[in-house]
Formats: C-alpha cells, sequence, structure tokens
C-alpha cells in the first residue's frame, strides 16, 4: 500500500459536472423551442437554413482545426450553438449559400482567427449576420412567404400600419426563423433557471430600450407602441441569446448592468433615430467591443473591503466615463448633421428642379397657381385621400411654355410605403390628364431591388397613359395600360410608386382638371 | 430573523454519508509518535526535551516562541527517540520530535485534574489555554490563547462556536457535537467569561439535524448561548462567512474577527478549551475522521496527535481489496492537501483522512478548454472577488495588477471557483502561485 504513487494536485480536489460542452448544450437545448416553432412555422426551407447553416459552422471549425493542426474544438459544441443562433436570425426562404457563407465568416474571420472559443471579441453570430446584412441586404431582409411579400412587424410599425402585438409575440407574422417571441422567452427561462445566463444583461438592455422609447420614441409613455417595439426586430433574441454570450459579454455583475444599458439605449437611438430594423444587431456589436473597457471599470471592490471615502460620495467614475463617451458621439454626429444639413437643402432643390425639367421637357419655366397651392394648403400636410396608403402632395409647379400657356403640370407626391421610408417623386401631367413621366427625388429602397423603381422599364411604364388612376401587377404580367409591373421581388416598393402617382393623380382631377 | 448564509459559495456532494453515523472510537497508535515544531501558525515551539529524555502522556515537548506560537506537548509516554527533520503533511520537511512510545501512556502529573472553571480569573483561563498548546483545530492552527487575548475584550459581540463543517466528507464536528453537546457549550461559556459583553453562539449547517438536535438540548436553560443553523453551503464554515452571517458585519482588509466584534473558534476547540480548563488536559488527541469511498470502514476516531496517517488508514480497515486508490487527502477535497505519502504524522489541525478512488482533477485537466468568460466563478466568490480577471492576471504574472486591482491577496483559497469552473481552468493553483511568488518578493 505504500508504495503506491498516488495523484498530488492543488486542491479543490473535486469539481463541478458542468463543462464548457455542457454549458454549450444548455444553450442549444434553450434555442430548441424556436427552432421547432421555427419549423413549423416556416417548414422544409427553415430547417434547410438551419442544417446548412449549422452544418458549415461545425465544417468550417472542423477544418481550421485539421488545417492548422490544433487539437479539436468541434466537440465543445459551440460551433453547433453559432450557427443555430444564426439561422434563427435570418428568414426561412433564401439561397442556402447564404446561411454557408454567414456560418463559415462567423467561425472563421471572428472566432478562429481569434483565437477560438472565448478569444473571440464579438458575438460570431451576430457578427454572421450583419455580414449577410450588408453583403446580401436584399436576401437576408426579404421576408416573402409563399411568394407573397408583406412588412415585418417593424416595417410595418415605422411605416404606421396597425400591427398586432399578439401575432408578433406569438411569431404568427412575418420575420426570421426564430421569430418568437414567446419561444424565445421559454428559452430565455430555462437559462436564467439553471443559471447559465444572469438576469443582468436582459433586464438592463429590455428596460432601458423600454425607457429609451418612453423618452424618445415621440410617443410618450405609449405602451402599446413600446411593447410593439419589444415584440419585433430581434431585442428579444439580442437580449437573451446574443448579448448573453459570455464570451463577449463583461464578467462581473455591475459591468453586465452597464453592458445592457449600452445595448438597450444604442438600439433605441438606432431604432427611433436610425433607418435599419437591425437596431439590435448593431447595439450588440458595438457594445461587445466595449466590453474590455467595461470589465475594467466595473472590478468588484471585494467583499468587506470598503476604500476609504474621500470627502463626499461621488458619482461612479464608471458613469461618467459612460455619460462622457455618450456625449461625444452624440455631439459628433448632431455637428456632423449640422454641417450637411444646409448643403444636403441646396442639393435636394437643384435635385427637384432637374426632376422637373427631367418629365416636363417641354416646359420653358415653371411657375406656381395661386389656387393649387391653395388646395395644397388646405391639405394641411395631412396624409391625401384614402385609398393610397400613406401618400401626401407637397407641390405642384405649372410648365408653361415661352408664350406662358401652361403644358402640363408637375406634382411632387411622397409615399411614406416604402420599403426603407419615403418614396417621393415628380409626375408630369399634361394638361389633358396624360401622364407624360415620373422621376424621383427621394428613393433610399434597397439596393438591386427597390432601387430598381427609378429603372427605364419600371418607372417607363407611367409615360403617355391616360388613365384615372393605375393598378400594381405582382405578378408582372399586366397586359392593360393601367397596370403596372411590380419589381420583381420589391412589390412594396413598387406599390409606395403606384400610391404616390396615384394621389398626384387624383390631386390632379380633382383640384387642376 | 436570523441570518440563513453568505453571498456565494457552491454545493458539492458532502459525502458525509460514509461515516457521518459511526460514533467516536479511541485509537491508540503503535507506532512512534512524531511532532512537528510548526504544527501552529506562528514561530515553531522550542524543544525543551532532548533526545534519550523520558516523556509522559501530557508532558510539555516544546513551548511556545515568541507571541503568536503554541506549546506542544507529548501525546503518549515514551523516550524522544530523536529531534530531527520528517516529512509532514505538506510534504516538506521540518523539524519534528520523535517520541518511542511504550504504549503504557502513562499521564503526567496533574493532568486529568478537575478545576472548576467559576473560581479562576481571566488571565487564568488564558494560562491553561496556553498551557494546554490549543490552537485553532478545524485547520487554521492560529494560537487560541491569543486569539482570546484582543485588545477590546468589552466590544466583542459574538463568540462563535464553528460547528458549519462545510467541507465535504468530514464528521468529526458533527460527531462531537452529538456526543459532547455539553462539554462544548461548557467550553463556550468559559469563552464568554472572557467577554463580558458576548453572546455565545452554535452555528452549524442544516444538513446535521442531530447535532444541532443535540446541541439545542444542551443550551437549554443556559444564559447567552444559542444554536444558530445556517443553510449547507461550502464555504460556510470560513470565517468570513461566519461573522457576515452571525454579525451581518463584513471583514475589511486587514481586519481580525476581533475588529468586527467576533471571536470564532472550531467547536473542537472550544472543546479542547473545556478540556484543558476544567480537567487540565492538554491537546493530546482529537477527533478525526477516515473516511471516501478507497476506505473499507469509514469511521470518526479519537486519534492521538503525532500518529502516522498509514496507522489511521488501517485502523479504518485500509483500502478494500480490488480497489485502487488514486488520492490521498489530509482533510476534505475543497481544501485538503494532496498526501504523496502517508507516512506522515497527524497534527493538532489535521481533521480528516479522504481516500478518493477517482480524480476529478485529472478528468478536469482533460476537459480543459479556453476561459469561457461565464463569470460564475465571480459569482460563487465568498468574497466578491473575480477569480475570472485574477487568473489572466496571474497567468500574465501581472502581480501588480493582481495584487492592488484585484485584491487577489485576499482569497482565502476555498476553490469555490475552481469546483465551478466549466473551463476546468486551474483557477486555484495559478492564485496560490501567485500569492507565494508575491509573498516571496515582498520578503526580499
Amino acid at each position: 500500500m505504500m508504495n503506491e504513487l498516488y495523484n498530488v494536485s492543488s486542491s479543490p480536489h473535486v469539481r463541478n459536472r458542468l463543462t464548457t460542452g455542457k454549458a454549450m448544450y444548455q444553450v442549444i437545448l434553450s434555442l430548441m423551442p424556436a427552432t421547432i416553432f421555427g419549423i413549423y412555422r416556416f417548414g422544409t426551407g427553415a430547417f434547410l437554413v438551419i442544417a446548412a447553416s449549422v452544418l458549415s459552422a461545425v465544417l468550417t471549425e472542423y477544418l481550421f482545426d485539421r488545417i492548422t493542426k490544433r487539437p479539436g474544438t468541434v466537440g465543445d459544441g459551440s460551433a453547433v450553438v453559432t450557427g443555430l443562433l444564426l439561422a434563427l436570425c435570418l428568414p426561412a426562404y433564401e439561397p442556402l449559400y447564404v446561411p454557408c457563407l454567414g456560418s463559415i465568416f462567423a467561425i472563421l474571420f471572428v472566432k478562429c482567427f481569434f483565437g477560438g472559443l472565448g478569444h473571440n471579441f464579438m458575438n460570431p453570430a451576430l457578427a454572421g449576420r450583419c455580414f449577410l446584412l450588408i453583403s446580401f441586404s436584399g436576401v437576408v431582409a426579404d421576408f416573402s412567404l409563399d411568394g407573397m411579400s408583406s412588412a415585418t412587424p417593424l416595417e410595418a410599425l415605422a411605416s404606421g400600419q396597425p400591427v398586432d402585438v399578439m401575432d408578433a409575440f406569438l411569431g404568427v407574422g412575418n420575420g426570421v426563423i426564430g421569430c418568437s417571441i414567446l419561444a424565445l422567452c421559454i428559452g430565455g427561462i430555462y437559462l436564467l433557471a439553471v443559471r447559465a445566463i444572469t438576469y443582468e444583461i436582459p433586464l438592463a438592455t429590455l428596460v432601458s430600450f423600454s425607457v429609451f422609447l418612453a423618452l424618445f420614441g415621440g410617443r410618450g409613455l405609449d405602451l402599446e407602441f413600446i411593447v410593439l417595439h419589444l415584440v419585433s426586430g430581434g431585442i428579444v433574441m439580442g437580449a437573451l441569446f446574443m448579448a448573453t454570450d459570455p464570451v463577449t459579454s463583461p464578467v462581473t455583475p455591475k459591468g453586465q448592468l452597464i453592458f445592457g444599458c449600452l445595448i438597450g439605449i444604442l438600439s433605441g437611438i438606432f431604432r427611433v433615430y436610425g433607418s435599419a430594423p437591425d437596431s439590435a444587431s448593431y447595439a450588440i456589436i458595438i457594445a461587445n467591443m466595449a466590453v474590455p473597457l467595461i470589465d475594467e471599470i466595473s472590478v468588484p471592490v471585494p467583499f468587506g473591503l470598503r476604500k476609504p471615502r474621500e470627502g463626499k460620495r461621488g458619482i461612479p467614475k464608471s458613469a461618467i466615463i459612460l455619460c462622457v463617451i455618450t456625449l461625444i458621439a452624440g455631439a459628433a454626429l448632431s455637428s456632423v448633421y449640422e454641417m450637411t444639413e444646409e448643403q444636403i437643402a441646396v442639393q435636394k432643390a437643384e435635385a427637384k428642379a432637374a426632376s422637373y425639367r427631367e418629365v416636363c421637357p417641354d416646359a420653358a419655366e415653371f411657375s406656381y397657381d395661386e389656387e393649387i397651392n391653395g388646395a395644397i394648403e388646405a391639405l394641411e400636410g395631412e396624409v391625401y385621400g384614402t385609398d393610397f396608403g400613406k401618400a401626401y402632395i407637397n407641390e405642384v409647379a405649372v410648365g408653361v411654355d415661352a408664350g406662358g400657356v401652361p403644358v402640363g403640370y408637375v406634382i411632387s407626391a411622397t409615399s411614406g410605403d416604402g420599403f426603407e421610408g419615403n418614396v417621393t417623386l415628380s409626375v408630369c401631367i399634361l394638361t389633358d390628364g396624360t401622364v407624360n413621366g415620373i422621376a424621383f427625388t427621394e428613393l433610399n429602397e434597397t439596393a438591386g431591388m427597390g432601387m430598381l423603381c427609378a429603372e427605364e422599364a419600371f418607372k417607363g411604364q407611367f409615360a403617355g397613359v391616360n388613365v384615372e388612376r393605375f393598378t400594381l401587377n405582382k405578378a408582372g404580367d399586366s397586359t392593360a395600360d393601367n397596370e403596372i409591373d411590380s419589381v420583381s421581388g420589391a412589390s412594396t416598393s413598387s406599390g409606395a410608386v403606384v400610391n404616390a402617382v396615384n394621389a398626384a393623380l387624383d390631386f390632379f382631377g380633382k383640384y387642376i382638371k | 430573523m436570523l441570518r440563513k448564509t453568505f453571498q456565494g459559495g457552491v454545493h458539492p456532494a458532502d459525502g458525509k454519508e460514509f461515516a457521518r453515523n459511526v460514533p467516536y472510537r479511541t485509537y491508540l497508535p503503535k507506532g512512534d509518535l512524531v511532532f512537528p515544531l510548526n504544527q501552529h501558525i506562528g514561530k515553531p515551539a522550542r524543544p525543551v526535551v532532548q533526545k534519550g529524555d523520558l516523556v509522559l502522556a501530557g508532558q510539555l515537548l516544546a513551548e511556545a516562541d515568541g507571541f503568536v506560537s503554541a506549546n506542544i506537548v507529548s501525546s503518549c509516554s515514551g523516550k524522544v527517540k530523536a529531534l530531527e527533520n520528517r516529512k509532514t503533511v505538506a510534504g516538506l520537511s521540518v523539524p519534528c520530535i520523535v517520541v518511542e512510545n511504550d504504549s503504557s501512556y502513562t499521564l503526567a502529573d496533574g493532568v486529568g485534574a478537575e478545576t472548576d472553571a467559576a473560581n479562576l480569573t481571566g488571565q487564568e483561563i488564558l494560562d491553561k489555554i496556553k498551557a494546554a498548546g490549543i490552537i485553532g483545530l478545524g485547520g487554521a492552527g492560529f494560537p487560541t490563547h491569543v486569539k482570546l487575548a484582543p485588545k477590546n475584550p468589552q466590544e466583542i459581540e459574538y463568540v462563535i462556536a464553528n460547528g458549519a463543517e462545510c467541507e465535504p466528507y468530514i464528521t468529526c464536528d458533527d460527531q462531537l457535537m452529538r456526543t459532547k453537546g455539553s462539554e462544548i457549550v461548557e467550553g463556550l461559556k468559559i469563552m464568554l467569561r472572557l467577554f463580558p459583553n458576548a453572546e455565545g453562539v452554535i452555528l452549524i449547517e442544516e444538513n446535521k439535524p442531530e447535532a444541532i438536535k443535540a446541541m439545542e438540548q444542551a443550551c437549554v436553560g443556559q444564559e447567552r448561548v444559542r444554536v444558530q443553523a445556517v443553510q449547507t453551503k461550502y464555504p460556510q464554515g470560513g470565517e468570513r462567512s461566519i461573522i457576515s452571517v452571525v454579525a451581518g458585519k463584513h471583514l475589511k482588509l486587514g481586519m481580525l474577527p476581533a475588529d468586527a466584534g467576533c471571536v470564532v473558534d472550531n467547536v473542537a476547540t472550544v472543546h479542547a478549551i473545556y478540556r484543558a480548563v476544567c480537567k487540565s488536559e492538554p491537546v493530546m488527541e482529537r477527533g478525526f475522521t477516515v473516511s471516501g469511498d478507497g476506505v473499507k470502514s469509514p469511521c470518526n476516531l479519537m486519534v492521538r496527535i503525532g500518529t502516522s496517517f498509514s496507522e489511521v488508514l488501517l485502523e479504518a480497515g485500509g483500502i478494500p481489496e480490488g480497489v485502487k486508490a488514486k488520492k490521498l487527502l489530509c482533510g476534505g477535497p475543497m481544501m485538503g492537501i494532496a498526501l504523496a505519502s502517508l507516512d506522515v504524522p497527524i497534527c493538532k489541525n489535521n481533521n480528516a483522512l479522504t481516500v478518493l478512488c477517482t480524480d476529478p482533477v485529472e478528468e478536469a485537466q482533460k476537459a480543459q478548454t479556453a476561459c469561457l468568460r461565464c463569470g460564475r466563478c465571480n459569482q460563487v466568490c465568498p468574497l466578491g472577488l473575480t477569480p475570472q480577471m485574477m487568473a489572466v492576471a496571474a497567468e500574465k504574472k501581472n502581480y501588480e495588477r493582481y495584487e492592488k486591482k484585484l485584491y487577489g491577496l485576499e482569497c482565502i483559497a476555498c476553490g469555490s471557483c475552481t469546483y465551478i469552473c466549466p473551463a476546468k481552468r486551474p483557477l486555484m493553483q495559478l492564485f496560490k502561485q501567485a500569492k507565494a511568488e508575491i509573498m516571496a518578493a515582498k520578503r526580499k
């Protein structure tokens, strides 16, 4: 007995059962409700996207380990988590190379190149999603189901359409695969229950986001408005699963609270003032980069050890630092805005004049008719009519020839129903009611999709037609004059254009003709 | 409403079922007894015997040298065989007195003489405690007569007998409370004599209902003494944890428990005080648990100080045949010291031998991954430190940051962070190394 060799090591000599692999398994398990619901809701497409994303994530990590001769790390399950999270943030129907590319980018560039699990400085799944959003925005932001394109709750919200909170909560509306807030919450509660995550980050994120919306959302303490924002646009997904990724979040409770608040406020800023629907993704990615700083300022003073306070109790240093950062960023943004505002106004006026000449080339000059201006003023800037969505009539210029005889009326109309906000265009209607042509003065639609509205193939359809109103043909097989073929895959943008033109025609018929 | 627990902590499997219901039996060793001179914190004791001297059980072998030091008495009768360096639990060779046991255990004069503590002054009580060589028997080994003589005895609010016994596997304090409840209460009352304004509290974890019941019965009719049952959680028995639960106060940097109005002693120490003051018995024996899945019949023994670990293991039936013991621990699995050899003596502050057939550390090494920054270590640290950041600083040998920014030297080495870590990082090892290197640099 005495001659045997025994193991000698530093205490403690027992270890908890939880390993890295099991911790990842808990996260995978927590994502199952959302995954299963997504497949149930969107069918095979969702399944294929998930499978492609997970498989390419695992394969990428496996190959990287093999090629760089590192010990295999696929077994820890973190690649599966990344692939699954990424898939749940994507729409169900898209070319399968999209999730594959996203996963490869996430694993290879964000995780492996920085040293693998534990060393990545931003959430790989989110980085993958942002990469896809930038590179394949048309595909990734297209939530058409069964060929029918309709707005996601967030888009509907942005354009003022009614949104059903319950639909968004259950996830029966349109959206990404993991859009069911209910299913996500079930997973989140499970993670909290097994203490895989702590409450600090989700709570701070959601509360600060709500408070920001109440303060700056422009609707005051409108609970329905806030709840709508909470159930849409991935803020819950972000707060529960992305921001709580341990590797890229602060390690102390205090730091986690600061981190959560930062995400909530940034999401709020992007949601209220920005145009990207993916406010949470970008907010978390930015907050990820602030983690080392947050960690540094949130080292706790240990149990019982209190540093002597000098004089009065001041504001915590961390709060001051974060405030200063926020102020500097805000000041920089607003000064840039100030500087560019004037320039933009000049350019806008020039663009408007150019568009007038484009649609009404026969006019020698443009003048304004007081009677018509009066009719526009009577609208008081409200939405025009009831049949044209969110359409506005901005102004009407009368194109006159050298002799002062009116040849056509250029009506500037705006539709708020665009995919990315407003679509403003100038329509020239000849005295007999024939549309002479249209030109855009404001078009910020998705590149390669909604932006195609500005192509002659689309806008040329309006020219030379004399009808009371146009209708949009989403199938793109129109035969009649008054039918406008939708730009493929951009029926929202096309619809906005048709609405604006119809509003102008209606205004022409009522007040000018 | 009494507080139940402290912040942080973990719940390791307690393994108490092996020996918790085995009553004490006395084990008298057959071989030589070895008495290291540095069993306590502070200066090693100075030998007062020479090679060849005949000593009796209870006779002084080495006396306290300096303020923080403690006497060492012989626990058997026999001849002083050698004063030489021997290996001890920590694996180091230290000066020891070796006594050849004549197995008669003849007591020295005056040992066992009954005294009524009521007739003693405070100083006489302290002198008796010092003479008996009592140190913190729970593990720390701080000389008790020093601890019981703070600058401000009137300001002590709580005298706490620590019966938490939060370390897994160990059950000797549990059995002591179950069987010697009234003697522990007597010991506590002797301590209260020194602190006129204090309340005596016996703190026990809820996983020892029999001990709680026994101690509550022993407290019936006694003034200034009560039992406080606390949640079963490791490290509940740590001094800071206890003070935060009982007094609601947090020990600050560099503070002693007395500065927070508390005196904390293990129940075994309190019992030793009773025996020293009322029976004139110095520390010759102590309760000792032999447990673990690598022991044939786990038990609680009353063993003589200086007994070899190997003798004690044989008394517990040894390692069962066909079983391969992987790890031998002095103490329990959370804070115990892994033994390379059993041929080392039991010191006053050693309370258990745990034999494990599996070595989770070995398995953990295979499962080790990079730190996930999950922060579980920060959550369980009973001191509110940030082990995650400390480990990074220690790995980079950034000791300035480790000490000044992260307060790394405050670590009590409870091992909770290492236990909980899903990435199986060897945190405790890093911290021990960092502390050793920082202290070495400071001594220069």
